[in-house]
This record gives structure tokens, sequence and C-alpha cells, in this order.
């Protein structure tokens, strides 16, 4: 099959003057932004150590405004990136000198079906709208990332998000049924299916944290889950954090499936302590363990007692039941806005993602510390131990280019030891800009080619959210391309250089 | 046998442009599919466990190991692969990845595409390729095991899988339930079953002959199986008898139900919204007919029609594709005669985006042509 040259991966794209006025036409001139000063705001996303100026932002009311701004966007060949809320953490929704098409404003429910258990949602439905829609019906949409009270479905599709409670739920991927995308082309498709289960390729499967390189979602049909009739959440705290790392690793061991199982060290308990987010939790710990249990109520109350057995035996120092809603809601909040919280620390952070098997948490915790020890900077763990999906997260000032090297130096090297103890490198935040140095260090040339391959199926001009995920040198075809043409191209080398912040 | 062999047969034929068939087992080359292959790939020898730390509750496997050789290392451990496809548990983990296979725990534990951590292929160039990874999260990269899960070794020969496993039970109860009545009734008995405070491992509804079969009724009946710590199984004993009339059953039954369909010439699967299915469900099961198997997961929201050698599946089939409307279901043929696939199942791959996948993936299309319909 041959492909159009890689134009889209360069941002040396030349716009029509035509364009901004056609968009306008489309979706209203206020909905269009051009100026470099109104355009600011979506210059970065949840990670500011990034920051890429954007050419014009285009945000559409309607399905059908989105259909015809995708189209337009398609007979100028012009390359943009979907946004949702922009609350990511790998630099995906950055848009260099490009297009941004924020879908922020599809935020219907179009449909909630109570008695199969799913509901159709325009993709700029923030999740914890959805949540509260459906509630009262008993209902839930289990996939739960922290920034849930402002991150969009279509986001969580784009990102196949996860969240403390994916540990028993599954992430988006196990929550999405079907969808309708538009294609970079133009082209709608339906991927999967809204009332059963089809055959050949699982194209839904593939579409689902394609981080915004394969188009856009138009409608998804998600599946919602019977809230649980018992939910327990119980505080473990410890005075190391070697005692709660084997604790982890022994729920785990023991088969009992929390429906999560959070770990926050010293320094994450004392900035949230610090921070309006404050949620009771022992400020001289040395870390401590958030685990929720649910299920029925007979089973969840004898689970409730192994758990706290192996708490107990690991070293635990007390062991915390929430006796009632309120307690329960404050618990889980200190550990939702541990993120927020660090912005008291300093103004910039960097957050990693790496997953490890769960038996080596004890030791790469370990490693961990020993690293930020070497490179004098301060670590926050704060994670999902259930599932060995760690964050640990780095404030500092990226205005401070000797901080900022140090702090550069140390994740990367904390990203190498979780790879090297058979880890991935992202659970649930995406590759996007920031991991992207990292994917050849976790994957063979082969598969990133089968991966460019499959991006060139659903997206032949790669036009959607270009230079992002795999590096275009890893394609097959970019190999063809001459090398006197491929410097023009090339994204610039910074953006190749895994977890660099820049101011 | 390592991976680079099958590379090295892969990439011979990709010179000479000879179509393969891939096989496991051999359980599925009774399908009927239109395969025009000229040599058989076996994966049967590329067999044994690679890595299994039971701590992490992750195993990855040669392809062609056996699901019972699965479930024997991981019961060892007290642990085990709720993965429990139809047919024989003598079929390998290859193919069962391959053709997207799931049984009655998939409505608790997820289809194969929910317990696929990452697997290694041979695409249709012989090049290695890997898709997600060996722990229990990841979104690094786009999804290739998904995109293998299901597609019938027609992107890539799958060499080796890894899985998310899960401790075994402490207790694994089942039960047999009465569904005599009118067919009111039993529909608002199947209501009461799904708002009950019970959340069973497994739930199926059989017709009368897979009741004969097992031995265990004359009429249709419901089976349910329980697992977890003895409180909640307790707890979930005690909440279906207060709607059912039950007798608990050997957890043997399960095994038995999925082995019923060993030689079989005929199945298909008719999906739809779960309570659709629940409203014609007693309907579909009256229809008794000698030699067909019909069974129904009311939570997965399928229908499941199987014939044997001496049964004929026209009618419940048709009974149920005239009682669940087609815009509103979705049909799947797992086999059927030869004669019959090509009049009765169109391609399922002839979208433009299947294609292309097909095409970039095994560009001389030698990978089980024709397996999933033609291209175009």
């Amino acid at each position: 099959m041959t492909q159009p040259a890689t134009r889209a991966d360069s941002s040396a794209v030349a716009y029509s003057p035509d364009l901004s006025p056609r968009l306008a036409d489309i979706v209203g001139s206020q909905h269009v932004l051009s100026r470099p000063s109104e355009l600011l705001v979506y210059n970065s996303d949840g990670l500011p150590g990034y920051r890429r100026q954007p050419r014009l932002a285009v945000f559409p009311g309607t399905r059908d405004e989105a259909v015809a701004v995708v189209r337009l966007l398609a007979e100028f060949h012009v390359p943009f990136v979907p946004r949702g809320a922009g609350t990511g953490l790998s630099g995906g929704a950055l848009a260099d000198d490009i297009v941004i098409v924020g879908l922020h404003r599809l935020k219907k429910i179009i449909s909630v079906d109570v008695e199969n258990r799913r509901a159709v949602v325009e993709p700029g439905v923030v999740n914890l709208k959805l949540n509260r829609h459906v509630a009262p019906q008993g209902l839930l949409y289990a996939p739960d990332p922290s920034s849930e009270s402002a991150c969009t479905i279509g986001g969580n599709v784009a990102e196949n998000a996860g969240g403390p409670h994916c540990l028993k739920y599954g992430v988006t991927l196990n929550h999405v049924l079907g969808l309708t995308v538009i294609l970079p082309s133009g082209e709608i498709v339906e991927l999967g299916s809204r009332v059963g289960e089809r055959d050949g390729y699982d194209l839904r499967g593939a579409f689902i944290g394609s981080e915004g390189c394969f188009g856009l979602a138009l409608d998804i049909t998600v599946k919602l889950t019977p809230k649980p009739p018992a939910v327990r959440t119980l505080l473990a705290d410890f005075m190391s954090v070697n005692e709660a790392a084997q604790v982890t690793s022994a729920v785990i061991a023991s088969g009992i499936v929390p429906a999560a199982l959070e770990f926050m060290d010293g320094p994450t308990i004392r900035v949230v302590e610090d921070s309006i987010y404050a949620a009771g939790y022992p400020r001289d710990a040395e870390a401590i363990l958030l685990i929720e249990l649910d299920g029925l109520e007979a089973g969840v109350a004898a689970d409730l007692e192994t758990v706290r057995r192996i708490c107990s035996d690991g070293g635990a120092r007390n062991v915390r039941v929430a006796r009632d809603e309120a307690e329960r809601m404050k618990l889980w909040q200190g550990r939702k806005k541990a993120f927020g919280a660090m912005g008291r620390l300093a103004p910039h952070l960097i957050v990693q993602d790496a997953v490890i098997p769960r038996t080596r948490l004890p030791e790469i915790l370990e490693t961990i510390h020993q690293i930020s020890e070497k490179h004098h900077v301060v670590v926050c763990n704060v994670f999902h131990a259930g599932d060995g999906n760690l964050h640990p997260n780095i404030a500092y000032s990226a205005d401070d280019p000797a901080e900022s090297e140090r702090v550069h130096r140390a994740m990367k090297e904390i990203m190498q030891a979780c790879i090297d103890a058979g880890g991935s490198i992202t659970g649930e935040h995406g590759v996007g800009l920031d991991k992207m140095g990292y994917m050849e260090s976790i994957f063979p040339a082969a598969s990133l080619n089968a991966m460019c391959e499959l991006r060139s199926v659903f997206d032949p001009e790669r036009r959607s959210n270009p230079g992002k995920v795999v590096p275009v040198h890893s394609c097959r075809e970019w190999q063809a391309v001459p090398a006197a043409r491929r410097a023009e191209r090339e994204p610039p080398s910074l953006e190749a250089e895994p977890s660099r912040p820049v101011a | 046998m390592s991976t680079e062999s099958v590379a090295g047969e892969v990439r011979e034929s990709f010179a000479s442009r000879t179509p393969l068939r891939i096989s496991g087992s051999g359980g599925w080359l009774d399908a009927g599919r239109l395969v025009r292959a000229e040599r058989t790939l076996s994966l049967r020898e590329q067999s044994g466990i690679t890595s299994y730390v039971p701590a992490d509750l992750t195993i990855t496997v040669r392809a062609g190991t056996l699901l019972s050789e699965i479930a024997a290392a991981t019961r060892e451990r007290n642990q085990w692969l709720p993965l429990d496809p139809y047919g024989s548990p003598g079929g390998t983990i290859g193919a069962t990845i391959a053709t997207g296979s799931a049984g009655p725990l998939s409505s608790s534990f997820g289809l194969a595409r929910d317990l696929v951590l990452g697997l290694e292929f041979v695409n249709g160039r012989g090049e290695v390729v890997r898709g997600g990874g060996k722990v229990v999260k990841n979104v690094a990269g786009f999804d290739l095991s998904r995109l293998l899960t299901g597609s019938w070794g027609s992107l890539g020969v799958i060499t080796e899988v890894t899985l998310r496993l899960y401790a075994l039970p402490e207790v694994d109860r089942s039960f047999a339930i009465n569904l005599n009545g009118s067919e009111k009734q039993i529909t608002s008995l199947l209501r009461a079953l799904s708002t009950a405070p019970i959340s069973p491992f497994a739930f199926q509804l059989v017709s009368a002959s897979i009741s004969r079969a097992l031995g265990l009724s004359e009429e249709p009946i419901g089976i349910m199986r329980f697992g977890g710590n003895s409180a909640a199984v307790k707890a979930q004993a005690a909440g279906l008898e207060q709607v059912a009339n039950t007798h608990e059953i050997d957890a043997s039954t399960w095994l038995r139900l999925r082995e019923l369909e060993a030689g079989a010439h005929t199945s298909l699967r008719i999906s739809s919204l779960p309570q659709r299915i629940v409203a014609t469900a007693s309907r579909i099961l009256a229809d008794d007919v000698n030699g067909v198997y019909t069974s129904i997961d009311p939570r997965r929201g399928v229908i499941r029609v199987v014939a044997g050698s001496t049964g004929n599946a026209e009618s419940p089939s048709e009974l149920a594709a005239g009682v669940v409307q087609s815009d509103s279901s979705e049909l799947v043929f797992e086999k059927l005669p030869p004669e019959l696939w090509a009049a009765v199942s169109p391609s399922v791959v002839s979208d433009s985006l299947s294609q292309g996948i097909k095409r970039a993936y095994d560009p001389h299309n030698i990978l089980n042509p024709g397996i999933l319909g033609d291209l175009n």
C-alpha cells in the first residue's frame, strides 16, 4: 500500500487564509480562536512543563458541526489535535502550530438504558457528570480517573483512562461497547456494537487508547455497573514504605480483588495534609494504604477481616475503617486531589505512570528512593498499588535549568528501572509526547512499525494528532524518505527525548 | 520449536505466496470455514509456560499450550484462568484467543479480549511483533493485542500470550433452577433474578435437550454458579432460594456443558440487549428439537444454538432470528457446514478499515485466507 508523504508530521503546513472564516461559518466566530493571546490557555494540558502554541482552535457545538469541521480540515489537508478537557498527563493534547478541535461542547447524555445498564454519550460529557446522572438509578460508570470532575468521556476513550477502581472493574476499554467515529478523512464509521457482540476485527478495541491519532468519537456507548450494595474503605498507616509495599503484594497474592488499593508515601501525605484537601491522614506516617472492598455485604465483611489481618501482620500501626459515607469521601478526596495539592510545592509537576509486576513493588520503591537522593529531588509517590501502576511525581520549577536537568535525569532513571523490571512505560496516562522517547525501549522495531501501519489505516495522511505516540522514524515508510528530506519533517529533538520538561 | 521457526515458515510462505492454514489442536478445523490454504502451520508444538509468577497473578504461555495444561499448572497455586470456551478443554490457548472464544464465565470475568494482557505474533511478512505487555495495566502504544484477539489468525500467527489470572474461589457451588411455569412466570422469575442480591460467576438457561444430555431434568432449566468466600456464597445461595426453586448440582456440570459442543457442525450466537433476550428466553427454550442445544446467557445477552451430528439447526435459529429483530441484534456464526458459509454468512471483514488492516499485516493474503469471508 503506498502512503502519502508524512507531511502532517511537520508543522510546516500551508494554511489557507480561507480556513478560519470557513470554520467560523460552521461553528460561529466566537467558537474559533486564532489570536495568540486567546490560544495561550490551550498551550498545555495537565503536564504544564510542556507548552506548544496552537495555530487555531475550533469548538464545534453539535455533532453536525463536528462532522463539518473534520470534513473541512480534510478538504484542506490540515493536521489537527482532538482535545477534551485538557486534563491529560502525557502532553497528548498539545498542538504544535496546528489546529485544536475542542470537543467539550458536545456534552449531551444522549440516552440511558437503565434496564440494560448502558448509556450513549457525546464525547464532551464530563466523567463525573455521567456518574451523577445515573447514580439515582443505582448505577455507575466504573472508570474513575482522579480528574473525573473535569475530564471527558471522549478523552477517557482516547487515553483508555483508568483510575483507582480499575483494579477490580477494569479500564475504559472494558466499559465501552461501541462508538461512532469520524475518521480524519471525514468518513463516519461504527465500531463495536451498541446492541450485542460483533465478529470481525476488534476495531473498537483498536480505537480505544489510540490517543486521538485515529480520529474522533462522535458518540460512545458505555456499559454501566450496578452500584455495589456494600462498600468498606480502610486506611492503614505504616512507619516504613517497605512494609506498605509488602502488604500490597500480600493482599494481591491473597486472591482478594479489592475495588481499589492505593498507596501514598510520607511526602505525599504531608503535602495533602497541608492543603485544603486535608483528609485526616496521619502526618507522621511514612506510607498509607487506602483499600476499598465492595460487593455483597456478607462477602465484604469477611474480606475486610482478612485484609485487616494482612495489614496488622505486615506492620501497620493503625488500621481504620471509615464509619460512614462522609468519612469515606474525605479519605478519597485526599487521594484524588493529591496531584492538585502538589501545586503547593512548586509551579511545575512531572508525573510518571509506569507499571511494574506487583511482586517487584518493594524493590522498585527502594530504587526510586535511591534515585531521588542521588539527584537531590523530592519524589512524591501516590499510586494505584493494587495493579502496580506507579505515579512518582516531582514538583519543580521548570524556570530553573539546573533543577530541570536533575529532575529529568531522575525521571529517566526511574523509568529505566521500571522497564528493567519487566514493566510498561504507561498504565493509564498514555504515551503522548512525554513518553514517546521510551517506546523503542519496550517495543521492537517490527511492533512499532505495526502500530504505524495501523495508524495509517485509520488516518492515511497522519493528520490526526501528528507527532505523538510512535516516533515517526520507527515507521518503515519514514525510512524510505530520503535523508535530505527528513530534517524538515522530524519533530524537534526535544520531543524525541523522554520526559524532558520544557518551560 | 520457537517463534523464530514459525517466523521462518511464514517468511518462506510469504516469498512463495503459499497460503497457510493456522491450527492449534485442530478443534476449529471442522468449523466448515472456507479457508483456501495449501499448507497447515500447526502451533501445537509451541507449547509450555514461559513464565508464571503466582503472586503477580499473571502467566505467559506459548500459543500451543492446552487450556487443560494451564488449568493444571495454575490450580497447583490455587489460581485459575477464568476462560471457559465451549468445546473441549483440549483446545489451545492460541486458538482460544485467535477465535475470541469465551464461555459461561465471561459474564463475570470478561471475554477473551478482557483477559489478554499482551501477545506475540508473526505477521504475514514473517516478522515477529509484540503487542501489550506482561503487566496488568498498560496503555503503551496502539492496542495490537485487542486487534489480534478474535482475528482468527488472519492478521498474524499468535505465538505467545500473557494472561490475567484470578485466585480460585474459597467456595464454588452450582445450582439448578427450576423453570416450570407459563411464559409470563418464567420471564418474571428471570427479571427477579436479575435484580436479586446475587452476583453469580455464571448463569445459563438451557434447553430441555441440554438438561437431558446433562442428566439434570427433562425440562429447560437454569444453572447458576457462585464463587467467593464462604460467607458470600452462603448469602447468595440463600438469596437465590428466596426467588427460585433450586437444587444443588455438581460443579462438573459446567465442563460437561462445554463439551456437549465438541463435534457440532453448526454453532451460532445471537446477541442483543440483555433484557430483550430475557423477554424472549422462555419462548426460545420451549422449542425443543432433538440434537439441537440452545443455551442463553441472560446477563451477557447471548443465545447460542448448536447442532450436533443428528440435529438440524434451522428451527431454533429461525425462531431466534425472528424473535430478535435484526436491527437490534447481532448474529455471529462460529461453525457451519461448508456449503452454507457463503450463502449464510457474509464477510465480516469487508469494511475498508478491516481490509486496510488485513492488507497491511498480511500483504500477500497467506494467513488463513477467507476464514472471515472475502476481503471484497
